[in-house]
């Protein structure tokens, strides 16, 4: 158990590393910045220095959790400051949920998705993770220990919704080419839809279009062809539309 | 109904053409249909002449609508007039709390004579997040619509390809258009079309 | 912001119009909020428009389909006319959009006429008089009015 506390403060300081350096570096995530809820909080003229400020700190709280090796009294500063980080990432995501349900939160990357229980459910696990620094040791490297981090490493990744587009998504894709779920079979029917863009190629609708005046009142079949009624001003326009055909082949009267 | 349709089709197999002749117009020539045209709008403001909200009752037919900007429209419902839910529909289809567009002429006793109304429609668009059986997960402005298939009538259009009913080309992290009907009260829509740029 | 002179400099263009709501509306929409100029409703004669600012630029990107667009800000006002039949409305700018981006390349005809990338989105009140709802998209021409 010790081992595993032993190992906490380099998990916490590469998501604090990560987080910074996207805030930094990522040119997406400054053109997406307006549109997160900090910006909404500061103003959009402050967001980017704003999460350069909050950069800046979240580089400070990894220096001191990587740092206690050569200077273990650093370790509880380390400790107390990824909390405070922590506990201030939870009250800044319950603004960005209550106050700004559409806006992204901005935390580790652009992804333009807002506030969700995967945020809290990072955010709230790295505080948890804080605080059990402050009971580590100088860290020991048994294998237990470096299982244990890395599933809590992969844990903290599943739960970041800015890396989908690396893992969810085409696992996602996967599963579609393998079920193949909306292949249906042949219908027998001809989509109404269908008929109608068919109908909007159409000499006859080009020529009649500014006529109408309503949308499709009616609609049937008969014949291998669709008959589509609309209202053209004090008179009703309609086409026969070939089931299978082209447009050349629709009809339209004005009666 | 039977009648009128039987009519219509006489008139398009019999007298129809592939073409709209300007003399076919009659009186309803092109220049007098523009000379008549209403003035533009304000930009910018409200059309008088469109209306749009949620109906909160229907007597005869009249829809008594209340609009997002909390004002009541009177829409009457004519012969004339064309309804859609998801397709052409008859007005007993139309219920309270369907979300309304309505497109017509506003009378003098501030009743909107309805020329369209358009039920429950929307036009999404966002992210394909998931395809699940029959169901298009859509994230739309960050949230999650799902979208369902309906058999024999939901179609893909792929630019300008022709439309088909095999939606099985759309891919998971792809952006799509989603026309269709909301279903009211949930987050959920049935596809009329999906439009995919490729 | 493109290097590319704007396609709308000179003259009309053509492009593909959709439609969009916009406004403390029912359905999908009661969230989207009264769009980048607060002034937004999907029963005035609005439209949204791809350069509106810097980061309205960044978002839609339409020199990304080859169709670099004049800057344009809240208020100002368009002519869309319907490759279908000639219909027109003009409408101002309400709002930030369409993502051009995400479509490139797309494709509308009406008759033998057609129209590549989304340009312009309009709200319901005015897409519903050049056509249908139902339509959803639909080739057009864009002017200054």
């Amino acid at each position: 158990m010790l081992g595993i506390a032993a190992l906490q403060p380099y998990l916490i300081a590469a998501f604090f590393l990560w987080a910074a350096l996207m805030k930094l570096l990522s040119r997406r995530m400054r053109s997406q910045a307006g549109r997160t809820a900090l910006a909404n909080l500061v103003g959009p003229a402050r967001a980017i220095p704003a999460f350069r400020v909050v950069a800046g700190a979240e580089l400070v709280v990894a220096f001191l959790l990587l740092v206690p090796p050569v200077l273990p009294a650093v370790l509880p500063v380390g400790a107390l400051a990824a909390a405070a980080m922590s506990a201030g990432f939870l009250a800044y995501l319950t603004y960005s949920y209550r106050a700004e349900p559409a806006s992204s939160c901005g935390c580790l990357g652009a992804h333009g998705k807002p506030v969700d229980w995967r945020s809290f459910a990072r955010a709230g696990s790295l505080l948890v993770l804080s605080v059990s620094v402050f009971w580590a040791p100088l860290p020991s490297w048994d294998a237990l220990a470096l299982v244990v981090v890395a599933a809590e490493a992969l844990a903290l990744l599943a739960l970041s919704p800015e890396l989908d587009r690396h893992w969810l998504l085409p696992a996602r894709q996967a599963l579609v080419r393998l079920r193949r779920p909306l292949a249906v079979p042949d219908p027998g029917q001809v989509p109404l839809e269908t008929s109608l863009r068919l109908l909007y190629l159409s000499p006859a609708y080009c020529t009649a279009s500014a006529r109408l005046t309503s949308d499709v009142q009616d609609v049937w079949e008969e014949d291998g062809l669709r008959f589509a009624s609309y209202q053209a001003g004090e008179h009703t326009a309609v086409f026969a539309i070939p089931l299978a055909g082209e447009p050349t082949g629709v009809k339209v009267a004005l009666v | 109904m039977t009648t009128r349709r039987q009519m219509l089709r006489s008139a398009v197999l019999g007298g129809g053409a592939s073409v709209v002749a300007a003399t076919a117009l009659g009186s309803l020539g092109a220049e007098a249909a523009f000379g008549a045209a209403p003035p533009q709008v304000e930009p910018g403001t409200p059309d008088p002449d469109f209306a749009e909200g949620r109906i909160r009752s229907i007597k005869d037919n009249v829809l008594l609508v209340l609009g997002s900007n909390m004002v009541f429209h009177n829409i009457r419902v004519v012969d004339g007039t064309s309804l859609w839910k998801l397709g052409p529909v008859a007005f007993d289809q139309a219920k309270p709390g369907d979300g309304l567009y309505a497109r017509g002429v506003r009378m003098p006793d501030g009743v909107l004579a309805a020329e369209s109304v358009w039920l429950n429609i929307v036009n999404i668009k966002g992210h394909v997040s998931n395809i699940t059986s029959e169901k298009i997960h859509l994230d739309h402005n960050g949230k999650d619509v799902l979208c369902h298939v309906v058999p024999g009538r939901s179609v893909a259009v792929l630019s300008d390809a022709p439309p088909s009913s095999d939606l099985s080309t759309l891919r998971v992290g792809q952006h799509v258009q989603i026309l269709g009907a909301w279903r009211p009260d949930t987050n959920e829509v049935d596809i009329a079309t999906v439009f995919s740029p490729h | 912001m493109s290097n590319s002179p704007p396609i709308d400099l000179l003259g009309p263009v053509q492009g593909e119009v959709s439609w969009f709501c916009c406004g403390t509306a029912w359905g999908p929409c009661s969230s989207t909020g009264k769009g980048a100029c607060g002034t937004c409703n999907s029963g005035s004669m609005q439209h949204a428009w791809p350069n509106t600012s810097d980061a309205c630029w960044a978002i839609t990107r339409p020199d990304v389909c080859g169709d670099a667009l004049s800057r344009r800000t809240c208020g100002f006002r368009h002519r869309t006319t319907s490759l279908c039949g000639g219909a027109s409305v003009i409408t101002s700018i309400a709002d930030c959009g369409p993502q051009t981006d995400l479509f490139c390349g797309e494709r509308s005809c009406c008759g033998s006429t057609c129209a590549s990338n989304r340009l312009i989105d309009l709200t319901p009140a005015a897409y519903s008089k050049i056509a249908s709802l139902s339509t959803g998209l639909r080739p057009c021409e864009i002017s200054t009015a």
